[in-house]
């Protein structure tokens, strides 16, 4: 199978996917109708269904390293984000998910995701079990949803204070790097599934031949896309929480929260 | 002055002694004078080492200088200029004003700050010791592996320059905490993050880029010392493939080297921000933006240093993302240029020397940056790095952005500093000089790189056109050492018979201004209010003041400064343990002969590491005794804490002899280095906490917290809960990972 075979028949029609995303779409239409920050919720769809529908499920499944960090960042960080902005008011939080909703536990499942599922155990299973799979697709949701919660909950009073926030991304951001920095110059492979991929699609040769991806090529771009469009992604939310600082009317002692 | 003002003050006669004591000074104004002046003495050196190797290069095919002298004078350029010179200059300015900008009265830690600073002489009398000892560094300042090794580099120059730099780096962090507690915990009432002044924001960010860059570089030093005193294996590689990654030491050199540039330029970017409003005589435009960008290169910084490393050959992927991650810091530097020229833009300028080294940084500056981004571009750095084009871009923003703001910071503190202005006609001579000599030293090296010449030689054969650009060269850096001495020469003269300054000679509008030049011990009699970023206008112009910024005069909440001062200490070891683990991890991924992680005793081990952490619960303990006033407890749980301690020490003492024994030592193989490191390092944390906890249960027993409940405790237990953190890591990457494989 060439490329443009591939592009145009490695949709993965989920039909588990599909129908989960239409009904998220008539929940949301229903609940709050036709609103402005409808365009949140189409892209946060749009970026579940790249990550999952898309060729790129392809790749990530079994085939490339790179195409499962991907989805990842896809799945941890842009989806989650794109719905908690999709909110037209605030929710009140379940109580047994207020529980969750602690700085500390929020970091930890940020940066906890990221690294849990690429110990080279887990890593190997959910590329080869489909429930598995499932578990870490909804988990990351999840966990995506309760870091950025800290960050994007509607609600002032429920959100860190700016510069506290500058300190959660910012070292998330350090966190993140160093796994990306340590899959960029291991020189083991972490997930071994991918280094000997069971080809179902025959797509192995175009990758190995025409877009020249070896395995180890495949984990370093796979470290650093951890490493450098991650991270930009959390400096990026920085610059918004210093913005969000300058232009608070209130004179806050914000940096006093966290040393206190 | 009123009595009651003046009773606060110390009598004059009883300070005499602190007049004569610049030796014993606590004072933040005479230790940032001090840096000053220790970076003026290792300017001259630096700068006469520049102009031999100028004079080595005026002509092709030179003889004047022996190669080897050449490739010593290259080092010791590099290493003074950075480590002695412009860092330590920025250090003096930030010493001297951020307390009095933030209307504080020292800084946090007087006595710390006198240490770091003495460290600093210390360390360049080291570096400069090695002359003497047999030979100094010829490997240059990136001290790049395996030439900085014992077989290409025999004599001691690499172990007196890796000393030196870890001393020295060592009392930049102690003042860089300094510093960023110092603005979080006394800043005056209403002086709000806010309202900063730009220069103190600037260097607040630059403190935590310090915290977090040099322990990175003192981690790369104590491997390259471990592979010279102990036989260690870091950065050798050998012939079987059993030895160390010289690349490695790029990767943790540069991992440290971007943010240092940052380091060398923040602070001049300070510096700027606060002359150039004050000479166009309209607030800064965009407060905001130049302190939101400084914060934006500051994480950057951290992001980017493979860009140094593209002639190493990392590969396409690892190429692509650090040319997109480097251009943007293009970005946030291109806004500040864009802040600093608005404010020019309409405003009513003086051409004061001081505003015109700034219009010259500006400048200068923005060349600079422009050929910077050409670095991003990978197949363009290919082509230039290993030529003079490379080192007439970095000069253009280390000479041209730092040097250059450190001489307009010089012609608009000094007045402040001593007392007398600098004589204007004399600093204009200096300006012509210095601008004229510095663009025909490094504006004609662009073209001689260009050319092709390559940089790091000693001598280069006849070709068209390189003769007479060096000559130009060479005559400009003499120009620019005349107009150093025209510098000094108007500070001899100046300080002698100078016009007096008075308060505020250029009425400016930050705090330092609100008192005496020189300013009084205290700092200040009394201080105007704070409702906006520039005080003294609102307090000058009572009928059209600046908008207030941030609401009412908001009262600081100031956190506790033990807690945060340990706080920052703690987040620059994590860059130290991290680099460290990380090589761990790197260097034992694939298997060696020899002594490996799994012939580890994980039981014993697994042990002593219960008695670790559960010293971590008995200090928990102890705080809170202390808490509610138990004192019997209190020194109860803290006793059990260090017996806890000390029997972990025990327990890794065991393990090292029992490696002895079995002949397993640093120099065995890559394993061993890495291991007795990494478990080498934690022990001496343990082991200093263990030293400070016993000066804490003295003091209890002592009875000093009797009186009022001490925060040295909590302190010390941040500091003993983070050695304990450290240990996880290293039982889950040393003992456990391993097994698992």
């Amino acid at each position: 199978m060439n490329t443009q075979q591939f592009l145009l028949s490695g949709w993965t029609w989920n039909p588990a996917v599909l129908a989960l995303c239409a009904a998220a779409l008539a929940a949301y239409l229903a609940a709050f109708r036709l609103h402005p920050r409808f365009g949140y919720f189409v892209a946060a769809l749009a970026t579940i269904l790249i990550a999952l529908v898309s060729p790129l499920e392809a790749l990530a499944d079994g085939y490339l390293f790179s195409a499962h960090m991907t989805q990842h960042i896809l799945l941890l960080l842009i989806a989650p984000a794109l719905l908690l902005l999709s909110l037209p008011r605030a929710l009140s939080l379940p109580g047994f998910l207020r529980k969750f909703a602690h700085p500390l536990a929020g970091w930890a499942a940020g940066v906890g995701a990221m690294w849990i599922w690429h110990a080279p155990t887990l890593c190997n299973s959910a590329a080869a079990s489909k429930p598995v799979f499932a578990l870490q697709t909804v988990s990351l949701l999840a966990m995506g949803g309760a870091f950025w919660w800290q960050v994007l909950a509607r609600r002032e009073s429920e959100r860190l204070a700016p510069m506290t926030a500058v300190l959660y991304l910012a070292s998330s951001c350090v966190a993140c790097s160093v796994l990306g920095i340590i899959f960029t110059f291991s020189p083991v492979t972490v997930c071994s599934i991918y280094a000997h991929p069971a080809d179902s699609l025959g797509m192995l040769a175009t990758i190995r031949g025409a877009w020249g991806m070896t395995p180890e090529k495949d984990q370093q771009l796979g470290g650093l896309l951890m490493w450098v469009p991650m991270c930009l992604v959390y400096l990026g939310a920085v610059f918004a929480q210093l913005a969000r600082w300058f232009g608070e009317p209130a004179p806050a002692a914000a940096l006093t929260r966290e040393n206190a | 002055m009123n009595t009651a003002r003046a009773a606060l003050l110390l009598d004059q006669d009883q300070r005499t002694h602190w007049q004569l004591a610049w030796l014993s000074t606590v004072d933040h104004k005479r230790i940032g004078i001090l840096y000053m002046l220790t970076a003026l003495v290792f300017f001259a050196f630096g700068g006469v080492e520049a102009l031999f190797m100028r004079l080595q290069l005026a002509i092709p095919n030179n003889k004047f200088l022996h190669p080897d002298t050449f490739n010593t004078l290259f080092t010791m350029h590099g290493t003074t200029m950075i480590f002695l010179v412009i860092m330590p200059m920025m250090f003096g300015f930030a010493n001297y004003f951020v307390p009095l900008m933030i209307g504080a009265r020292d800084m946090a830690f007087p006595r710390l700050n006198a240490f770091s600073f003495w460290l600093l002489p210390f360390g360049g009398l080291l570096l400069h010791f090695s002359v003497l000892a047999g030979g100094a560094p010829a490997m240059g300042w990136f001290a790049y592996a395996p030439l900085n090794e014992t077989p290409y580099s025999s004599q001691l120059g690499v172990d007196y320059w890796a000393v030196a730099l870890l001393v020295m780096g060592i009392g930049s962090v102690g003042t860089a905490i300094n510093l960023a507690v110092t603005v979080l915990c006394l800043r005056t009432p209403g002086m709000t993050l806010r309202r900063l002044p730009l220069f103190v924001w600037i260097n607040f960010v630059n403190a935590f880029i310090v915290i977090l860059a040099i322990p990175v570089l003192n981690a790369a030093l104590v491997m390259l010392l471990i592979d010279r005193r102990f036989g260690g294996h870091f950065f050798l590689p050998s012939a079987d493939g059993n030895g160390g990654s010289a690349i490695m030491w790029q990767h943790i050199f540069w991992a440290f080297g971007h943010p240092e540039v940052y380091i060398l330029i923040l602070p001049a970017f300070g510096i700027v921000s606060e002359i150039i409003p004050v000479f166009s005589r309209k607030p800064i435009f965009g407060y905001e933006f130049v302190a939101g960008s400084s914060v934006a290169i500051g994480l950057l910084s951290f992001a980017v240093w493979s860009h140094h490393m593209f002639t190493v050959g990392l590969g396409f992927a690892l190429n692509v993302f650090f040319s997109a991650a480097s251009m943007l810091i293009a970005i946030p530097t291109g806004v500040k240029v864009l802040n600093w020229s608005v404010t020019l833009f309409r405003g009513r300028i003086r051409f004061t020397t001081a505003m015109l080294f700034c219009i010259a940084f500006l400048v200068q500056f923005l060349c600079g940056g422009l050929t910077g981004i050409s670095h991003a571009i990978v197949p363009l750095d290919w082509q230039t790095k290993n030529s003079y084009f490379l080192v007439a871009h970095f000069h253009f923003v280390a000479g041209g952005g730092s040097l250059f703001a450190i001489l307009a910071g010089l012609y608009y503190w000094f007045p402040k500093m001593t007392g007398v202005m600098l004589s204007e006609k004399l600093g204009k001579w200096t300006f012509a000089l210095m601008t004229l000599g510095f663009n025909m030293t490094f504006l004609i090296q662009h073209v001689l790189g260009l050319a092709g010449m390559p940089r790091r030689v000693y001598t280069y054969p006849d070709l068209p056109g390189w003769g007479w650009m060096n000559m130009v060269s060479t005559i400009g850096a003499f120009l620019m050492a005349v107009a150093t001495l025209l510098l000094l020469w108007n500070i001899c003269v100046s300080l002698l018979n100078g016009k007096p300054a008075g308060e505020n000679p250029w009425n400016a509008w930050t705090l330092e201004w609100a008192t005496s030049s020189p300013p009084l011990h205290e700092n200040f009699y009394e201080l105007p209010p704070i409702r906006g970023r520039r005080p003294l206008w609102d307090f000058a112009n009572p009928d059209r003041p600046d908008p207030p910024v941030g609401g009412g005069a908001a009262d600081i909440v100031a956190p506790e400064k033990n807690k945060v001062s340990v706080t920052a200490f703690i987040t620059s070891e994590v860059g130290f343990f991290g680099v460290l683990i990380l090589a761990f991890l790197f260097y034992n991924a694939g298997s060696h002969p020899g002594p490996n992680a799994k012939d580890l005793d994980l039981l014993k081990t697994g042990i002593f590491s219960l008695c670790l952490f559960a010293s971590s619960f008995t200090i928990w303990r102890s705080e809170t005794a202390q808490h509610r006033g138990n004192l019997r407890a209190m020194t109860g749980w803290l006793a059990l804490t260090i017996l806890l301690g000390g029997i972990f020490l025990v327990g890794q003492g065991l393990e090292y002899w029992g490696l002895f024994k079995s002949g397993v030592v640093v120099g065995t193989n890559l394993f061993a280095t890495t291991f007795f490191t990494l478990t080498g390092f934690h022990g001496i944390h343990v082991t200093v906490g263990l030293i400070a906890l016993l000066v804490v249960l003295g003091l209890a027993l002592a009875g000093d917290f009797k009186a009022r409940p001490s925060p040295a405790l909590a302190a010390v237990g941040i500091y003993w809960h983070f050695v304990d953190v450290v240990w996880v890591f290293v039982l889950c990457v040393v003992y456990i990972l391993p097994r698992l494989r």
